[in-house]
């Protein structure tokens, strides 16, 4: 009849092992934490009507590299949340664009009834400024739309 | 629970796509860079305040009237007659912007590379 242990006894009777029956809770309280806490760094939209179409693509690149220039219909000009002129842009963009070295991509959103006049301005000001990549943003249009017009 | 909760999560972790910005992109020329160019080269795109669109190739006075969804065929008919093809795109300073878009869309649609645009100077 053998001796259980084999004559030793364990010195301590606490558990070895980690006890994982709240991970969850923490993993859980973890992931709300971090949720609550991320703030994306987003401008406002700004109220326009997107002109649309259909050759449009993604823009390849990531999104803090997008700098988002909104020109409402009056032809005002909104860069992130801010009202400037059109006379400002220049001074505006060229150090953002110098901050990013030279990755920025600007998203120009202008609403669909905007004279032109007002982005040809624009676009000297981002020449003056440096900037070389530019989109116009733009919603994507259906080919159905597109059959009908 | 927590298995189901984390499974949810999983489930819209990876079902859940952010909306990327979608657009016409453009290279602008850098400051103070002009090249001359042939006006054989160019295809005058002159985009009107009605929307209506002016073609006129180059030296020739000749010129035809399209609206903007024609200009792809125009594009892709003109370019493989000359493959160094440059759209000059001038665009009424009182047009609105759509019509721009819309030249665009087109020229993006039939591939073209070398577009310039311009303001329409009377």
């Amino acid at each position: 009849m053998g001796i259980k242990g084999a004559g030793f006894e364990k010195s301590s009777k606490a558990s070895s092992e980690i006890p994982s029956s709240s991970m969850a809770d923490i993993a859980f309280l973890l992931l709300i934490f971090f949720m609550v806490t991320t703030v994306f760094q987003r401008d406002r939209d700004r109220p326009i009507e997107w002109a649309a179409a259909a050759s449009a693509q993604k823009i390849d690149e990531k999104q803090k590299n997008i700098l988002n220039i909104w020109m409402e219909r009056g032809g005002d000009l909104y860069i992130n949340d801010q009202l400037y002129t059109m006379e400002q842009a220049t001074t505006v963009v060229a150090p953002l664009y110098a901050a990013s070295e030279r990755a920025l991509v600007i998203s120009i959103r202008g609403d669909r009834e905007v004279p032109y006049r007002y982005m040809d301005q624009l676009q000297t000001a981002l020449v003056n400024a440096g900037v070389v990549r530019v989109v116009f943003a733009t919603q994507l249009e259906q080919s159905m739309q597109r059959e009908r017009r | 629970m927590a298995d189901i909760a984390f499974l949810l999560l999983i489930f819209f972790l990876v079902t859940t796509t952010f909306p990327k910005d979608k657009g016409l992109a453009i290279v602008l020329p850098e400051q103070g860079e002009e090249t001359e160019v042939s006006q054989r080269n160019i295809l005058h795109l002159l985009i009107q305040s009605s929307g209506i669109v002016i073609v006129r190739r180059g030296e020739s006075q000749q010129e035809q009237q399209m609206r903007p969804q024609e200009i792809e065929g125009l594009w892709r008919q003109e370019v493989t007659a000359n493959p160094n093809l440059i759209a000059a795109v001038k665009t009424d300073p009182d047009a609105p912007y759509k019509f721009m878009v819309d030249v665009l869309d087109a020229l993006h649609s039939a591939n073209a590379e070398r577009i310039s645009l311009q303001v329409l100077e009377n």
